[in-house]
């Protein structure tokens, strides 16, 4: 469904992504997991639109998307529920809603509203706070309505970064249901994790990013979750070999000295 | 108590001018969060437009606004594009100091154009003060808070129940999100500026034709006005720049009437001063960081 190839991306000179290569198939949930820094947030905000890639494509159900403007990504039928949430504080639930539809507002108002009502049925708490203004919702409550929102502009697939970020357990596994039954519903998922062992409960299918490179592909149970973890958290793959005082630094050695 | 209350009055109707100015200054800053300081040299501009336009052709009073306002926003899109667009956003540094640059050279090619300096400017109405009871009104005082009235409306319509208005709302509380609702930022930006200089154009004439005169100072007097009233009211906040202009008015008129004329200006940054330091958020605003946090509350 989604096709990287090659994909480079920079800010200002430092390079965050260096020949990504990625396939999230449709229907499923892909993963992409990694450790701060590697790049997955780039990522998405590559395939979103806001950022240009210096080399590589983007194709989405066949169609070439890259160096697309990120409104156009989002008729092709990608939303992108962001990290942190980002959800318009001083607006009410119901205006933050609406915001999501933004694209369809103009001709299809009636096709907006009921599309709401769709959404209140499956988030029956942001249904109750409707008129309740974002900023004053809890961590999981937004990241509730950030999931509603980007439901709004009815895409085909779905991104999410780092979904559980900063909430309770209990709400992260509230979120993860909740991503599961979306993906039960037919949207297919795409979803960036620092929580590898809920991550890996739910994916179809998993890619490790580290360095601004894909080091792993496959599905859950291939590798261990001990090492995924490891992985994850520290971006340090067995294949190199260092001594232990250089863990989760591994350009150290690589350095002039002095 | 019969003074108090006409003075109070008459602020108010001299802060509904201040109104539109902080009104101008507050969308600008919201949407973009940066400080656009060449704002009131781009109204003064304006302004000297529509004397252009009333020393050529003798022209009426609608025509001297209408020229007043597209002035102002043939100026304002200018200030955008060069300053605004031009300097990538983050850089609010940049944007900032240059729209001084600009203020600078907008105020330079006025002087050079209408050596003079000062001009007269036609009033919008000639007619007799208003008795009702122990209080006196000026009809252009009733007019320029009439329109003020009226523009606030629209304005407040515009937001709230509209589409444009949705999407204004949505880059001012976070563009990164608005992008991702697939809102085109820049464009929303754009017509920010665009309307905020209709504002201001619209202030501009008000003001001007109640005084009877414009000067190149007009620029760095609008740009001061505008900035305290929005400040008093806190920054970004549409509610707050209404406030924040009436009581930057009352307090005007007020200590014109019992300190004296040249305490107004005195009083006006007396005021600015109180609120810097015991309430510096404004009347409405909150701090940014308290923003910050409501948007990405965790747990």
């Amino acid at each position: 469904m989604l096709e990287i190839d090659g994909i480079a991306a920079a800010y200002g000179n430092i390079e965050a992504l260096r020949g990504v290569d990625l396939l999230v198939e449709e229907g499923g949930i892909t993963c992409l997991l990694g450790p701060n820094g590697a790049g997955k947030t780039t990522l998405m905000m590559t395939i979103a639109g806001i950022l240009k890639p210096r080399r590589g494509t983007i194709s989405f159900l066949d169609r070439n998307i890259t160096g697309m403007t990120p409104s156009g990504v989002v008729r092709r039928g990608i939303a992108l529920v962001p990290e942190n949430r980002l959800v318009f504080p001083d607006m009410n639930v119901h205006e933050n809603l609406v915001a999501g539809a933004y694209l369809r507002l103009g001709k299809r108002k009636s096709q907006v509203q009921q599309d709401i009502d769709h959404v209140f049925e499956r988030f029956p708490r942001l249904q109750e706070r409707s008129k309740q203004m974002a900023g004053t919702l809890s961590g999981g409550e937004q990241q509730m309505l950030a999931v509603a929102r980007a439901l709004m502009a009815r895409p085909k697939l779905l991104m999410m970064d780092e979904p559980s970020l900063g909430l309770a357990p209990l709400v992260v596994e509230e979120i993860f249901r909740i991503i599961s039954d979306l993906n039960a519903d037919g949207t297919t998922i795409f979803l960036v994790e620092q929580n590898a062992h809920m991550a890996l409960q739910v994916a179809d299918h998993f890619f490790l990013l580290e360095q601004g490179q894909v080091t792993f592909s496959g599905k859950p149970g291939q590798l261990s979750e001990h090492e995924v973890i490891q992985r994850a958290y520290l971006g340090k793959g067995p294949q190199r070999n260092q001594p232990a005082a250089d863990q989760g630094r591994p350009d150290r050695t690589t350095l002039p000295s002095g | 108590m019969v003074d108090f209350i006409q003075n109070c009055l008459d602020g108010i109707m001299l802060g509904s001018s201040y109104a539109l100015l902080a009104i101008g200054f507050t969308l600008i800053f919201g949407v973009m969060r940066r400080l656009n300081l060449s704002y009131g040299p781009s109204i003064m501009v304006g302004a000297f437009v529509g004397t252009l336009v009333y020393l050529e052709f003798k022209a009426n009073a609608v025509a001297i606004a209408a020229a007043t306002v597209v002035g102002a926003v043939i100026v304002g899109i200018y200030v955008e594009r060069l300053c605004f667009r031009a300097i990538r956003r983050g850089a609010a540094v940049a944007s900032m100091v240059s729209s001084f640059v600009i203020w600078m050279q907008l105020e330079e090619i006025v002087t050079v154009v209408f050596p003079d300096r000062t001009y007269f400017f036609p009033p919008m109405v000639t007619a007799d003060p208003i008795d009702l009871g122990p209080f006196f009104f000026k009809v252009e005082n009733i007019v320029m808070f009439a329109v003020a009235a009226v523009m606030t409306v629209l304005l407040h319509w515009l937001l709230q129940y509209t589409r444009f208005g949705l999407a204004l709302r949505a880059v001012s509380e976070n563009p990164r999100a608005a992008l991702f609702m697939g809102i085109n930022v820049g464009a929303v930006m754009f017509l920010a500026f665009v309307i905020a200089s209709a504002f201001g154009g619209v202030a501009a004439y008000l003001i001007v034709s109640a005084d009877g005169q414009i000067t190149p100072l007009f620029g760095l007097w609008a740009t001061f006005k505008g900035l305290i009233a929005m400040m008093l009211g806190g920054m970004g906040s549409i509610p707050g720049a209404i406030l924040g202009g009436l009581l930057l008015g009352v307090v005007e008129a007020q200590s014109i009437w019992y300190l004296g004329t040249e305490y107004r200006d005195l009083s006006a940054y007396f005021l600015l001063f109180l609120f810097l330091v015991f309430r510096p958020g404004g009347l409405m605003g909150q701090l940014a960081v308290e923003r910050e946090l409501a948007a990405t509350r965790r747990v």
